[in-house]
């Protein structure tokens, strides 16, 4: 940052978050099912339990309260506890 | 007495801003020359140049032509020599100066007088008004007319700065270098730019945006980068936006008001919609800061309006990390996401203002922001009932969001100019009354509206169910700005999914 001036950014340097190990396997995984409520998730996470299922996998639901705010802390806390992997159902 | 030099005057290597090079003998062509060295950071050299610049168009004519020869780049040169007043000519001389350096020149200013020979006929250093007038009265005598001097007003004398000929070179160009630029095209640069020019955010400038305000005082952290918003950084968005000092309480209270969970920033932010940030503002500032909530209330023309929703925007997209193709994903984005501040026009209206229905005194003063699409004109001229105009304000939101998106449970916003606002002023219309009528007129059985994107109200209802296209008459907000001409009102459409209330903030005095 240059001295002259005042950054309006914020320039702190935050580490990175390192990626969580990948499934070697999902059978026998506990899979969490995160719908965010846009239109439709429903229907496509129904379709993707089945074939989780179907492998072997163990399945569980999961609600935001609405898709356009982050997830509270307290649902990803409950999805990181009970849960090996999750698939969030991102758009419509 | 001017020091005198016999020697012959060096040749010039600068570029100046006309097609014709600048050279000694072009410059004594028709008498003699003057050179001025010197440099955009001088003071010294600002007031000489200040000092000479009247005199400059009698001596020209005269034939002693002056020329400003700066140790800056040439934008840089032409800037100075603009803000300066200075008629006369400008060059510019590349590192490392070897013009300066083959005067041998040790500080600037430095004024040369040439004679028709090409000759050095005298020098000064510094602001010397008794040696300078003596300069000229050489020049007057080579000349032979008598010229104009400077007049002996104080300071007689100052002394200048270090030429950067006199430095090492490196260190010249490492002194040259922040300046040397155009400090506009350094803040694109940097990224610190909606995309249009900005105020670079000097450390000056941003200290007295804060007027004596905690710089690291916060007011949270802005999504959805979740930068901090220090009131440093708070006061730098501000001087980018354009703001004067005393429009930095209504930024701040917006500011806060957008950090406030409830306005769901974060949502607005990223989202492929074209969610802006509307600023209202109530109360005794409007008028203090010069808001404009009149003629063009919408429009461009009002700088108070302009920066102050600007520098919101940028607090978001700089702080908070949205720009437009990163984390900012709007499909369209609109014109209000480069910044939306209106001031209501609580003397022309008929109804309590947004604020005070929203629980403040009148006489606060407070800044409520709402989330919302682009404005849509409505025109209505041949209403003769309030019923009539009624019906046409409210219907023209009809296809507000999409065309069978109902019903709406976030706000619309109508903006009721003020010929509009008179008629339901003399016919006795309260607000609530409006906002129910408008409510119950707008309504379509669910049958028509199952065609494309509609809502799962509308598939679950019965084809014959009437569907109204608000939820409730509190989904519409009544505001009367604009000018006192024309029949022209506005609705800006809801940011839809995204569970965003309208949040408010009473603007501190005091920014803390």
């Amino acid at each position: 940052m240059s001295a002259d001036y005042v950054s309006p950014f914020d320039e702190r340097v935050r580490p990175a978050e390192p990626l969580a190990p990948r499934l070697a396997d999902i059978s026998g995984a506990r899979i969490a099912l995160l719908d965010i409520r846009k239109n439709r998730g429903k229907e496509f996470l129904d379709r993707i339990e089945l074939l989780l299922r179907e492998a072997g996998a163990t399945t569980s639901r999961v609600t935001k309260e609405i898709f356009s705010k982050p997830a509270a802390l307290g649902l990803i806390d409950q999805v990181a506890t009970v849960s090996d992997a999750v698939v969030e159902a991102l758009a419509d | 007495m001017p020091a005198s030099s016999p020697h012959q005057a060096p040749e010039l290597i600068v570029s100046g801003v006309g097609q014709q090079e600048i050279t000694i003998t072009r410059l004594v062509r028709d008498g003699c020359a003057l050179l001025l060295f010197v440099s955009h950071d001088c003071p010294t050299c600002a007031m000489t140049l200040r000092n000479l610049g009247p005199l400059c168009d009698g001596w020209q004519r005269a034939g002693l032509t002056c020329t400003a020869i700066f140790e800056d780049p040439l934008e840089v040169a032409v800037r100075t020599a603009r803000r300066l007043s200075w008629p006369g000519g400008v060059a510019s001389q590349p590192q490392p100066f070897g013009t300066s350096r083959s005067y041998s020149l040790v500080s600037v200013p430095t004024t040369v007088l040439v004679d028709g020979a090409g000759m050095i006929a005298g020098r000064v250093t510094g602001w010397d008004q008794p040696a300078l007038a003596e300069l000229v009265r050489s020049a007057g005598s080579l000349l032979g007319t008598p010229l104009a001097v400077p007049p002996a007003t104080e300071p007689l004398r100052k002394p200048g700065c270090m030429s950067r000929a006199a430095l090492d070179p490196e260190l010249a160009a490492a002194v040259a270098a922040p300046a040397g630029g155009d400090e506009l095209e350094e803040m694109f640069e940097r990224g610190w730019t909606d995309g249009l020019p900005v105020v670079p955010p000097t450390a000056e400038r941003v200290e007295a945006m804060l007027g004596g305000a905690d710089p690291a005082g916060s007011l949270g952290l802005v999504p959805p980068a979740m930068g901090e918003a220090t009131l440093e950084r708070v006061a730098a968005c501000a001087v980018l936006a354009g703001c004067r000092p005393s429009y930095f309480p209504v930024v701040v209270a917006a500011a806060k008001a957008a950090l406030d969970p409830a306005f769901n920033l974060h949502g607005q932010a990223v989202t492929t919609q074209p969610a802006g940030q509307l600023v209202v503002v109530n109360g005794p500032v409007r008028n203090e800061i010069g808001l404009n909530g009149g003629m063009g209330a919408l429009g461009p023309g009002n700088r108070a309006n302009l920066t102050i929703g600007r520098a919101l925007r940028l607090l978001v997209s700089l702080t908070g990390g949205a720009m437009p193709g990163a984390l900012d994903r709007a499909t369209l984005g609109q014109m209000g996401k480069v910044g939306f501040c209106v001031a209501e026009d609580e003397e022309i209206s008929p109804w309590q203002p947004l604020h005070v229905e929203r629980g403040f005194e009148p006489g606060q003063s407070v800044v409520t922001l709402i989330g919302c699409d682009a404005p849509l004109s409505i025109s209505d001229h041949r209403s003769r009932t309030p019923e009539d105009l009624a019906y046409v304000l409210a219907w023209a939101a009809a296809s507000t969001w999409s065309t069978n998106w109902w019903p709406l449970a976030e706000p619309s916003v109508f903006i009721i100019c003020p010929e509009h606002a008179r008629m339901f002023r003399e016919a006795g219309w309260t607000k609530q009354r409006l906002r129910e009528f408008m409510f119950g007129c707008v309504r379509k059985p669910a049958r028509e509206l199952r065609r494309g994107e509609t809502t799962p109200f509308v598939h679950a209802a019965d084809p014959d169910e009437v569907i109204p296209k608000w939820t409730s008459p509190d989904a519409i907000v009544l505001l009367v700005a604009g000018g006192e001409a024309g029949r022209y009102s506005a609705v800006l459409g809801p940011c839809t999914g995204m569970g965003s209330a309208i949040v408010s903030r009473e603007v501190q005095r005091r920014v803390s």
